[in-house]
């Protein structure tokens, strides 16, 4: 395994990862203001696509055209692939979501994916059932190297447009007018209704926002890979909520920093050999015992001599603890243990089996250096993924937007 | 008219629900005669026990969909563990031929297996995300079936799965063993509606039991369920784990009556399908729900015949109008067809029907001035 | 709630009633529709000294290819019109065709196998698909009803040893051979198999790979999933391997897409190779372009029409019932049905099982040629294959992509 495929298969993570988070944006935002799974994202993003190729298609664009022409279609096609979208959003929250608002999560869950399936009906019924494929334009496939290692303008152009939305989305909703009201209806409906805020046109407005980042992916999409299929928007959509819910859904940077995470996790599980996969498990288990064993036991100091010992905490300190790795560990440096003794037993009991966990799977993978994944599990990583984050740390890595209540 | 549909419909809702079971039971044993007669081709006969499959797994989901409030989106995951199950302990593949009783009970315990482990660690999730990690379950299922393919053939599917015997294990096709096999249309009908009539008198009962009434408490309002003494993750892990069981019994089924099994009939859309069923029927209501997967298994198939088969977007058009009910009914009648009375109480705050007849009651108004502002 | 909103919602719910009325209305008609249609007499019936007997056609005329069910409909259909009616014994034999659709479903073909079965046909020509094939097999093996397939090219279909299914289209097995061959006269030292995870291509690319592997050639498999976009890991997998050529059995969408990603890649000398699956024009637009297809090869399971000797006459007939060029395999399927009738001839009776034990001794002069079926496995070779004189891995048609369309490779 040379360092030139090591390069490769990077950039070639790091593009994935970019695309899903243009998707998972939109996804994040509803959610954060909404609390709500728009399971039909991924159909509009695939209708973005498909007018944006039918566009370009219908403008006959090729090589030969002068490229101010060239680049005017090119920005037709970007235009109606945002305002399709924008307008599809907009009137699917008007006529499937907003009569169910106030209902219990599941309800609206369940309309979103009948929407879902309808719209995937209608594309075929709209655009039939092949897939799209673009001409390839020299723009599109044009390509540089650096380092003996062949990069495309695409791909940078692809992580420079989510950069700059993810700024821009933070922008809009940290600093405007419409962010705030997007934040006041997030936090409490009722209470923004009543500060004057119209919480029907904040909502609104988020979907055709979240609409028409969709729309970009699915431009951006179309002029990457050159093709796509009607039922794209299903697994497209999955995984950029698997990203969402991976950075912390509701929070604009973690839909990124979790894009970015799945993207390398699929492409780096099935191109890299198990024996240097197994350095990230090894950086995994001192990442947590340095955060299980400095920053817990620093912040729950402080917490004690805030609050001085009470029964409970007495009650916490059993025998099992004293078993676990770090008990013997902080005794050898001789620093005060009492505050780590406030974990409880069962919960002492589950790090450390973790740990254990981790260390025999670097072991294991240290062992089999040279074998790699079959590719053919590849379509399974981002399920494994979406599994294990929701049932370990459904709050994701960045931790989701808490909206503080009183 | 409206006067006489409200009079007609207290007339019917008057009628022991007993009385409609048997008659559906009644109607339902009675089917495959027209078969015999020579009235219904033996085509229909095979979309008879499709729907009746179907009608299992959705009584199955609506244990965790409509009693206990839980949204699983993989649920045909079950359904494939049963199916796989009963295609390895009864096919060529591993020279295997358990006997029928067997196979379906291991069948049901594997499944329920599934259940508990996919369970344990995702019950505290909170509704949305319980949905997608059930999601995410059915589908790493499904893709695992196709990538262990020393185990499970693969893409190919599992074969030449035996018929079941009902009696004894062997191969011997004479006399009362040949009696007792299963192979035709006619016999897997009977066979599949003995156990939808068994599944449902057992969850009717159940419905009324201490553990339905745990399960709805926890549908309506889980931290008064849990106030009030009811332990929440064993009545949810309970209703995971049953209706897993249910699932299972059907992929068995299912694996016996198609003869082969292979990883296209466990797409998503299929559990998206089923979940469609529970919500068109009534969510909670086991009548409601027979209806729903009837309706949405067997309409499309008649449709199809009428328009005749070589439409090649059929397939096209009913996704479309199975898209479209799901919207429609969680809008505008997300108690479903046959509504559970529970759910009717809680899914429109107010009832008006029953606002009308609490003022008729008091004031004793005329028709024409029910229209009182409330 | 205020009244208007009630009234909204009271008119809204009779709406819904109507409509939930009308579509109950519309299916009760299909229904009494379909009852009367059907004319469930069943089995053989006599009229003077004709006798019915009945031929399935399992076909797949819904679902993901109804152009290729379609034409193998039409196939068996103008065969019916050529070989329909023979005389036997001082008897006429007039044949009437049961034509189902499997939707190219494995389980939808288990049901329709079985309403065959139920209806008492001599034979079937079918199914369309590999997957379909696979699920059918069984049960027709189990009630001893010979099967003739003129597009399944799946070498597992019959890999266990069935009697009961021929197939007038070549194996894939052939195609795994000679693309391995054809690789071998590239000079190529290290190959690439790439499959899309489906029964198809698994299929042929383990025969190609086990050929390669036999002559000493260092491989890799790679696989990708149907629909999938993004192949960079694949493709980074491939450039690090540095193959002289890569086997790509899948189809044309996920081949179209991996050719274009490894050009941009930087892969453009790597060989790029195919089967029947990435034949078709399809594929030069999925690359994204003339040029980027330029230079694919790709072998077929079939000799070229203008080779089959009975092509031409085929072609007008076809062209003058249907309007149409002549669709993808339906050729074979008239063979199919040629031959089936042939083998009743043969056997002198319509009993099933001396339909079975004829065809294993037919020799056949067809549209497509002349050929026989394989009595006894060998090697790639199962029971029921076609065996097609003086086929040899090596003059397995070969194609070239040239100037954006494929051109045979003399």
């Amino acid at each position: 395994m040379s360092l030139d495929h090591i390069v490769s298969v990077t950039i070639g993570g790091l593009t994935v990862g970019m695309i899903y988070a243009l998707i998972a944006l939109g996804y994040t935002m509803v959610y954060g203001v909404l609390k709500f799974i728009n399971f039909a994202h991924g159909e509009v993003f695939t209708i973005g696509g498909y007018v944006a190729a039918f566009t370009l298609l219908g403008l006959g664009v090729n090589d030969d055209m002068s490229p101010l022409v060239l680049a005017g279609c090119v920005v037709l096609a970007l235009l109606a692939a945002v305002l399709v979208p924008m307008a599809i959003g907009f009137l699917i929250e008007r006529i499937a979501y907003r009569p169910l608002r106030g209902r219990s999560r599941i309800i609206p869950l369940l309309s979103a994916i009948g929407v879902s399936i309808v719209m995937q009906q209608l594309i075929i019924l709209v655009f039939g059932p092949a897939p799209v494929s673009m001409p390839s334009l020299a723009v599109g496939s044009a390509s540089f190297v650096v380092f003996g290692i062949r990069i495309r303008v695409l791909a940078l152009v692809i992580i420079a447009v989510s950069s700059a939305l993810m700024l821009g989305l933070t922008y809009l909703v940290k600093s405007t007018r419409i962010g705030k009201a997007m934040r006041a209806t997030s936090q409490d409906m009722e209470a923004a209704e009543m500060m004057g805020i119209d919480t029907n046109k904040t909502i609104a407005f988020t979907f055709v926002v979240g609409s028409a980042l969709a729309g970009i992916g699915g431009f951006l999409v179309v002029m990457y890979y050159g093709s796509l299929k009607y039922d794209a928007g299903f697994l497209y959509g999955l995984k950029a909520f698997t990203s969402a819910v991976l950075g912390g859904i509701g929070n604009i940077p973690g839909a990124v920093v979790g894009a970015i995470v799945l993207g390398m996790t699929e492409t780096y599980g099935v191109s890299l050999d198990l024996g240097f996969m197994a350095w990230f498990v090894v950086a995994g288990l001192i990442l947590g015992l340095y955060v299980q064993m400095v920053r817990v036991p620093r912040r729950r100091l402080q917490h004690i001599a805030d609050d001085r010992r009470t029964p409970a905490y007495e009650k916490s300190i059993t025998d099992v603890y004293r078993l676990t790795p770090y008990y013997g560990f902080k005794t050898l440096l001789a620093e005060r243990t009492d505050a780590l003794l406030s974990v409880s037993a069962a919960h002492a009991v589950r790090l450390m089996f973790g740990n254990l966990f981790l260390a025999v799977v670097a072991a294991v993978m240290f062992a089999n250096a040279s074998v790699r994944i079959d590719t053919r599990w590849q379509p399974v990583i981002a399920f494994v993924v979406l599994m294990v984050i929701l049932m370990f740390r459904p709050s994701g890595i960045l931790g989701e937007a808490i909206t503080e209540k009183v | 008219m409206a006067a006489m549909t409200e009079r007609i419909s207290s007339v019917l809702a008057r009628v022991p629900r007993g009385v409609y079971m048997a008659l559906a039971v009644v109607l339902a044993a009675g089917f495959p005669l027209l078969n015999v007669i020579g009235v219904v081709e033996t085509a229909w006969l095979r979309v008879g026990v499709m729907s009746l499959l179907f009608v299992m797994l959705a009584l199955g989901l609506n244990i965790v969909m409509g009693e206990t409030g839980l949204l699983n989106l993989g649920y045909i995951a079950f359904f494939a563990f049963g199916a796989y199950t009963t295609a390895l302990l009864s096919s060529p593949k591993f020279e295997l031929r358990w006997p029928f009783l067997a196979v379906v009970v291991v069948s049901t315990l594997i499944a329920m297996l599934a259940g508990f482990v996919i369970g344990l660690p995702t019950l505290r999730l909170r509704g949305d995300y319980l949905a997608i990690v059930t999601l995410a379950f059915g589908e790493i299922v499904r893709l695992t079936i196709i990538n262990l393919q020393g185990f499970t053939n693969g893409p190919n599917g599992i074969t030449g799965i035996y018929s079941p015997l009902l009696a004894g294990g062997s191969e011997v096709k004479t006399g009362l063993a040949a009696w007792l096999t299963v192979d035709k249309p006619i016999e897997y009908y009977y066979l599949v509606l003995v156990a939808v009539v068994v599944v449902s008198i057992l969850l009717a009962n159940l419905k009324n039991s201490r553990v339905g009434r745990a399960w709805n408490a926890l549908r309506e309002d889980e931290l008064a369920a849990i106030s009030s003494g009811i332990t929440a993750s064993r009545a949810k892990m309970l209703s995971v784990v049953l209706s897993a069981g249910i699932a299972g019994f059907a992929g068995s089924l299912y694996a016996y009556y198609s003869n082969v099994i292979s990883p296209e009939s466990f797409l998503f859309m299929q559990s998206v399908i089923v979940v469609c069923m529970v919500v068109l029927g009534g969510m909670g209501s086991i009548p409601g729900v027979v209806v729903g997967a009837i309706v949405l298994q067997a309409l499309p198939q008649v449709i199809r015949q009428a328009a005749g088969a070589a439409r090649s977007d059929f397939e096209v058009y009913r996704m479309l109008i199975f898209g479209v009910l799901i919207v429609v009914m969680v809008i505008f009648r997300p108690e479903g067809l046959l509504p559970d009375k529970l759910w009717r109480r809680e899914s429109h705050e107010v009832d008006p029907r029953e606002l009308e007849k609490t003022r008729q009651s008091l004031f004793d108004l005329e028709e024409g001035e029910k229209d009182l502002e409330v | 709630m205020t009244k208007g909103a009630r009234m909204l919602h009271e008119r809204t719910r009779k709406v819904l009633a109507l409509a939930l009325a009308a579509i109950l209305a519309f299916g009760l008609f299909g229904t009494a529709g379909c009852t009367e249609d059907g004319e469930g007499d069943g089995g053989e019936a006599t009229e003077g000294d004709v006798e019915i007997i009945k031929i399935g056609v399992q076909t797949a005329l819904t679902g993901p290819l109804p152009d290729y069910g379609e034409a193998a409909k039409r196939g068996a259909e103008l065969a019916l019109e050529d070989f329909g009616t023979f005389e036997m014994d001082g008897k006429t034999y007039q044949v009437e065709l049961v034509v189902l659709d499997d939707k190219a479903e494995p389980a939808e073909s288990a049901v329709v196998a079985q309403t065959m079965v139920d209806e008492g046909v001599v034979g079937v020509i079918g199914s369309l698909t590999t997957g379909a094939t696979l699920s059918a097999i069984p049960i027709y093996a189990e009630n001893r009803i010979p099967q003739i397939s003129g597009s399944v090219t799946g070498p597992k279909a019959n890999a266990e040893g069935v009697d009961t299914f021929y197939r007038t289209c070549w194996s894939d097995a052939i195609q795994g051979e000679a693309l391995a061959a054809w690789a071998l006269e590239l000079d190529a030292k290290k190959v690439v198999l790439m499959d899309d995870n489906g029964a198809y291509a698994v299929g042929l690319a383990d025969v190609a790979e086990a050929a390669l592997k036999a002559e000493g050639v260092e491989t890799l498999r790679q696989n990708c999933q149907s629909g999938d976009k993004d192949l960079s890991a694949q493709v980074a997998n491939v450039k690090e391997f540095g193959p002289d050529a890569i086997i790509f059995t899948g189809y044309h969408p996920e081949a179209g897409l991996m050719r274009k990603q490894m050009l941009e890649a930087g892969l453009a000398d790597v060989i790029f190779m195919g089967g029947d699956g990435i034949k078709s024009a399809e594929l030069i637009a999925q690359t994204g372009g003339v040029e980027n297809a330029e230079g694919i090869y790709a072998t077929f399971g079939g000799f070229p029409e203008d080779q089959q000797p009975g092509y031409e006459a085929f072609a007008a007939k076809y062209e003058e019932k249907y309007g149409d060029a002549v669709g993808p395999y339906a050729q074979n399927n008239y063979d199919a049905f040629g031959a089936l009738i042939a083998a009743i001839k043969a056997a002198g009776s319509t009993d099933t099982e001396d339909i079975i034990a004829a065809l294993r001794e037919l020799e056949y002069e067809g549209v497509t040629g002349t050929f026989s079926f394989a009595s006894e496995a060998d090697g790639a070779v199962s029971v029921g294959d076609i065996v097609v004189a003086g086929l040899t891995p090596s003059n397995v048609p070969r194609y070239v992509v040239e100037g954006g369309e494929f051109v045979a490779v003399k």
